[in-house]
């Protein structure tokens, strides 16, 4: 790791945050090896010469360290401006993954809603030596928040208003759950929120730190929430799984918030994940287990704020469940 | 030949070579093996030696993953086979499965590791009919095809439209050829089911093992399309490495790609196999194909197409140029191989009409 050499005391010096880290070295970073983002489950190596993605991927990982060389990544992808008069005509940015171009173009500003669709759909189809559950996913007291759901839940902006509310990140997309040890793990990729949910989180907090906004995207307007430092500086910190929320936001809806038995949290769990079908039997034990050892209820909401206090409230329960 | 791009393939049959590797070649080499639909094999290899936890863990995931993904897939297949089964039940004429599935049936070891997303079953041209309707009331339907496909399947192509079934994640095809009717290559399917073997699966039947060979390796080089199918020649290698422990095997090869007129893509096959994975076959058996084979002109202008597609571009090229040039004069050769000038242009220009509409990648809720 070249940003990570030692120095005199022999002490290896932290590779400076993005945020910290000059645009034209990332910029060179992403012409020559690469940039590698270590997300916590999973390693991201990025390149390309799409003039707009350096500074596109700073605003989002901005407090992830600089990295140009390292010797392992489990996702390579490069985000590259299309040979030929298509530089010019309509300019396009494509998503290139070990030397094949798998996914149809975006438009040539817009290369960081294709490098985060594009790494998720791989980590998703790939990454199958864990379970991995459609969900959001928090930390707090060493134990950990399972949002599983259905895309146009809200269970982005759910996960980000509960980030910006002291609970830690560990990804709006992702559950990861090792079946070996039960625990779940970061992917802490930046949030997406879609459409009306950007401004849901302006207003929520204003301190957010968004990325640009790239309209017209497949799924709408499409703006990044950045994890938080602490997130980031923690995202290989693994936590026990206390609880499952099954979250439904609903225009103009006073908050509920029931139990459910756990028999709808494992269906819940089951039919929301990537790869339970995939992982066969321990696809199985593994959300049977979750099932069992998580309280779960379900919480429609249209108030955020509400929907917080609600789950602020519920989770000492959860810890209490967690430690018996 | 460099170790990332070709040389790493002889770990699949001798896996100790794993043991070897420092995480800078498992980077490449898992990348590449991913592409080209060979990293199931290389994990089960890896896995059956007891070797997975020898691996430097960063790649040790991947192998798991992927077995984890392929032993799924071979699940489905498997299953899927058996309620297909069900609707051929006193069929009264032979099912035969080709390719992945009849090596599945076989237990053949180039069906470890594999990530099978089709099915493909021969029957008699003339049972072609019933076969369909006892697929449809099983709830096997055709994919939404324009007039256009629809009369291209029907009249010049050797199978029917890829069948779906709504509970199901696997596509069926059904055969009547293993090449179509009208490319200058024609194989008499009579002579193939005339030498049918049992599969090992009850109801199901597959090709003669020369047959399997020479479709294989028909299928390979006469397809219009070379890059990444490293993975065809390793299927080639395990057949042939299986196959030939019986002694008539290699006369009765040779005999059967004449009688077939597959004497070029035998040839073709076991020049790349010998060079590129070490396939172990007779020197006189060599000697004649090349004496049958194409010309001392056709050969010094195909192969080194045939070698620059063949070749897997490594995983972090940014140009891949020339092997892209190559792909697209041996396409032209393939095109009018295939069919004949006045079906092939009007062919080429719906094909190219509808491509506009036709890009799309899926969307997995992202």
């Amino acid at each position: 790791m070249r940003a990570a050499r030692t120095h005199e005391a022999g002490e290896p010096t932290p590779a400076a945050p993005l945020a910290a880290t000059p645009l034209h070295r990332i910029a060179a970073a992403l012409a020559h090896d690469g940039l590698w983002l270590d997300v916590g489950h999973a390693t991201l190596r990025v390149q390309g010469d799409s003039p707009h993605l350096p500074a596109q991927l700073r605003a989002v990982y901005r407090h992830f360290p600089f990295i140009d060389r390292a010797e392992w990544a489990d996702v390579h992808c490069r985000l590259d401006r299309p040979r030929g008069l298509r530089r010019w005509l309509k300019p396009q940015v494509v998503f290139v993954s070990d030397a094949a171009s798998i996914f149809s173009p975006f438009p040539a500003d817009a290369p960081l809603p294709l490098f985060e669709w594009g790494c998720n759909w791989l980590i998703g189809h790939r990454m199958n030596d864990r379970l991995l559950l459609h969900a959001g996913a928090l930390e707090r007291d060493g134990h950990a928040l399972l949002l599983p759901a259905t895309p146009g839940s809200g269970k982005s902006t759910l996960t980000a208003a509960l980030s910006l509310r002291g609970w830690r990140l560990l990804s709006d997309e992702f559950g990861v759950v090792d079946p070996d040890t039960g625990l779940v793990h970061a992917m802490l990729k930046p949030v997406a929120l879609k459409n009306e949910s950007i401004a849901v989180i302006r207003a929520f907090e204003p301190g957010a730190t968004l990325g640009p906004s790239f309209p017209k995207t497949r799924k709408g307007t499409v703006a990044h929430l950045a994890a938080s430092a602490d997130a980031v500086a923690r995202r290989h910190e693994a936590a026990q799984p206390a609880a499952v929320v099954l979250p439904r936001w609903e225009a103009g809806s006073s908050t509920r918030f029931e139990p459910v038995t756990p028999d709808t949290a494992f269906a819940a769990l089951a039919f929301n994940a990537f790869n339970y079908q995939l992982l066969g039997e321990t696809g199985f034990d593994t959300v049977v287990r979750l099932a069992r050892q998580c309280l779960a209820w379900q919480l429609v909401y249209s108030e955020l704020d509400d929907a917080i206090d609600t789950l602020d409230r519920a989770w000492p329960q959860a810890l209490e469940a967690a430690a018996r | 030949m460099s170790l990332p791009v070709l040389g790493w393939l002889g770990a699949l049959r001798e896996p100790a070579q794993v043991l070897r590797w420092p995480l800078a070649d498992w980077q490449t080499i898992i990348r590449l093996a991913r592409r080209l639909r060979l990293l199931g094999r290389l994990a089960e290899s890896a896995a059956a030696a007891g070797l997975l936890d020898a691996v430097p863990a960063p790649a040790r995931r991947h192998l798991v993953a992927e077995i984890r993904q392929s032993r799924f897939r071979l699940r489905t297949l498997r299953w899927t086979l058996e309620r297909v089964g069900l609707a051929f039940d006193g069929a009264g004429y032979p099912c035969v499965l080709l390719k992945g599935a009849a090596y599945v049936a076989q237990g053949l070891p180039i069906a470890a590791g594999r990530l099978p997303s089709d099915l493909d079953i021969l029957v008699p041209r003339d049972a072609l009919e019933d076969a369909q309707q006892r697929l449809q009331v099983h709830g096997w339907n055709e994919a939404e095809l324009d007039a256009h496909d629809q009369q291209y399947y029907r009249e010049w192509s050797h199978e029917l439209p890829p069948l779906r079934h709504p509970q199901i994640g696997m596509e069926l095809d059904l055969h009547h050829g293993i090449l179509p009717p009208v490319a200058r290559t024609t194989v008499d399917s009579a002579a193939l089911l005339a030498r049918l073997q049992p599969s090992g699966l009850p109801g199901w039947r597959v090709l003669a093992p020369v047959d399997q060979v020479l479709h294989s390796a028909a299928h390979l080089f006469l397809d219009s399309e070379l890059r990444d199918r490293v993975r065809d020649l390793v299927d080639l290698d395990g057949m042939l490495r299986g196959f030939s422990q019986r002694q008539v095997f290699w006369d009765d090869l040779l005999a059967r790609a004449d009688e077939l007129g597959l004497v070029e893509p035998l040839w073709l096959a076991l020049h790349f196999c010998t060079r590129w994975l070490d396939t172990p076959a007779p020197a006189d058996a060599l000697r004649w194909l090349r004496m049958r084979g194409p010309g001392t002109a056709a050969r010094a202008l195909l192969l080194p197409l045939l070698d620059a597609v063949l070749t897997p571009a490594n995983p972090d090229a940014v140009d891949t140029r020339r092997r892209d040039r190559a792909a697209t004069l041996l396409l032209a050769r393939h095109h009018l191989q295939r069919m004949p000038l006045r079906l092939l242009l009007p062919h080429l220009w719906h094909k190219a009409r509808t491509r506009r509409h036709g890009q799309d990648d899926g969307d997995d809720g992202f």
